[in-house]
């Protein structure tokens, strides 16, 4: 009396995004590698044609801002770096720091991208995605050390032109110190960094852990 | 006399713990470290915590019941972080309204404002949490004995900071008092205060629907007092009264750091509402149907 027809029951399927939704990712993954490349390919040519690392911010200028503003799925430290610092304070556009940040993204966007959009259509190489969980180690502290020499490099002219600061007295009561919340923010790469660092490395561990069974399924 | 053996299994090693007659008790003398306000004991590993008021021979067990035991970590009584998290904004104020040294300037310490609004906001903010506090302690009947102990870290944080964070500026020397003077500052203070007494009379009216000592719930109703009236429109009128009174604190302040704990805060209180607003519709088929979690009719 208590047998359940376990065998009538379908089996669960996994519910993954809809086609509408796969599409739409699909193509925007595709476009953000594609912009990403486009940068990538600019700061070369840049290089090729100066000779030196000098100006190679202003080659890359539009569609940097373009294609990070585009993605408003970004994690807002990138937006920041590139609108609030880069952007805003002149001075620090010529500092090889910005190269710094800069070259790092690219190669960790190209290869995230490529890494959804291969993931999305269900082919996904396993070069890509070894690639992702081990590009990192390199990249994760090359774009922190250039995004916080950079935001350090900008200090001093905030301070100077009291650039996005509020002071008192004003009819709102409020005030805003920008080169204080820069130094907060930089304070707060402490504890934020080794947590994404060390998230990192446990995905890692998850998802390439297992390559041999890896192998057998492709 | 009925008796049963039962049965305490780890909920999720599924290792057998210990042979009982009666539960959280018994259990907490022979697991000490887990008191029973910590002990969630449950019929399924994922189900819902039995309550103390659950009556063994009542539950959907045989001769032998198998629970499931889960550890809900440290607590701490919600009358301890309500009197600890109110105490806060109370004391940090009154340091910034008297201008206590390291704060402002020294050529301002313990100097006072020249703008009588300033006193007012002071006089405003402290009656405000002495009330709360004063709710804490006669008023309020807790469904829940405790919560979880880093509830009152969060809690702190959150009001401690916000409280220091809209003083310094109210009681800043170079404040700028409302554009509108008398007039708005009149409005704001006829605004708070219709809603400090509309808050208390909602605290007052859902106490009186609870027996002492007992965790029932009933549907409230509009009482004798107009200012629960509300209720014919609002499933939480007393946080539709919370709302009403810091937008009234932020109109006889002007200050933009109010204004933005007044939008954390109803954003805060618009999920609780929704939340209870759920909870009374699915426990009671007659609920008013007019009722709107928060704001009549939009919220």
């Amino acid at each position: 009396m208590f047998k359940a027809a376990h065998s009538d029951v379908a089996p669960k399927r996994k519910k993954g995004p809809g086609a509408l939704a796969t599409a739409y990712l699909v193509i925007y993954n595709v476009v953000m590698t594609a912009g990403w490349l486009v940068i990538a390919v600019g700061l070369v040519r840049a290089y090729l044609a100066r000779g030196s690392y000098h100006g190679l911010y202003y080659s890359i200028e539009k569609p940097l801002k373009f294609f990070q503003t585009g993605a408003i799925l970004e994690v807002m430290s990138r937006v920041f770096l590139t609108w609030a610092v880069t952007h805003s304070v002149r001075e620090v556009q010529s500092e090889d720091s910005v190269l710094l940040f800069v070259t790092a993204w690219t190669v960790t966007e190209i290869i995230r991208y490529s890494f959804y959009t291969f993931s999305l259509l269900n082919h996904l190489p396993f070069l890509i995605k070894w690639a992702r969980y081990t590009f990192f180690f390199v990249l994760y502290p090359m774009g922190v050390t250039g995004e916080l020499l950079t935001i350090y490099a900008a200090l001093p002219y905030v301070q100077k032109t009291g650039l996005y600061s509020v002071t008192l007295p004003n009819k709102y009561n409020f005030s805003f110190d920008y080169y204080t919340f820069l130094i907060l923010i930089m304070i707060s790469y402490i504890p934020l960094f080794p947590q994404l660092y060390f998230h990192m490395i446990r995905q890692r561990k998850k998802v390439l852990g297992h390559v041999e069974d890896y192998s057998k399924v492709e | 006399m009925w008796h049963m053996s039962v049965e305490i299994l780890d909920a999720k090693t599924k290792d057998k713990l210990c042979f009982l007659d009666k539960v959280r008790t018994y259990f907490f003398s022979s697991y000490p470290q887990w008191y029973p306000a910590r002990q969630s004991i449950r019929l399924d590993p994922k189900g819902k915590s039995l309550k103390d008021e659950d009556v063994l021979q009542h539950l959907p067990v045989g001769t032998t019941a198998t629970f499931y035991f889960r550890d809900l970590g440290a607590q701490i009584s919600w009358v301890t972080v309500f009197l600890t998290e109110y105490t806060g904004p109370l004391v940090i104020y009154l340091m910034f309204y008297f201008r206590v040294p390291f704060i402002y300037a020294p050529k301002y310490d313990f100097t006072t404002s020249k703008h009588w609004v300033v006193h007012l906001a002071c006089m405003c903010h402290s009656f405000h949490y002495v009330k709360r506090l004063l709710e804490t302690l006669f008023v309020h009947r807790f469904s829940h004995g405790t919560m979880p102990l880093r509830n009152i870290f969060k809690n702190c944080t959150y009001y401690w900071g916000f409280a220091a964070w809209m003083a310094y500026y109210i009681n800043h020397p170079l404040y700028t008092p409302p554009i509108y003077g008398e007039q708005q500052i009149r409005l704001a203070l006829i605004v708070f205060l219709f809603c400090q007494i509309g808050n208390f009379s909602i605290h007052v009216a859902l106490r009186n629907l609870r027996p002492p000592g007992s965790k029932t719930r009933k549907i409230p109703y509009p009482t004798k007092n107009p200012f629960t009236w509300i209720f014919l429109l609002v499933s939480c009128p007393n946080y539709t009264y919370e709302l009403g009174s810091w937008l009234g604190f932020t109109l006889m302040t002007q200050c933009l750091p109010v204004a933005f704990f007044t939008l954390v805060g109803f954003i805060q209180m618009t999920v609780w509402a929704k939340g209870k607003h759920r909870s009374y519709l699915k426990e009671f088929r007659d609920y008013p149907p007019l009722r709107s979690p928060i704001l009549p009719f939009v919220l």
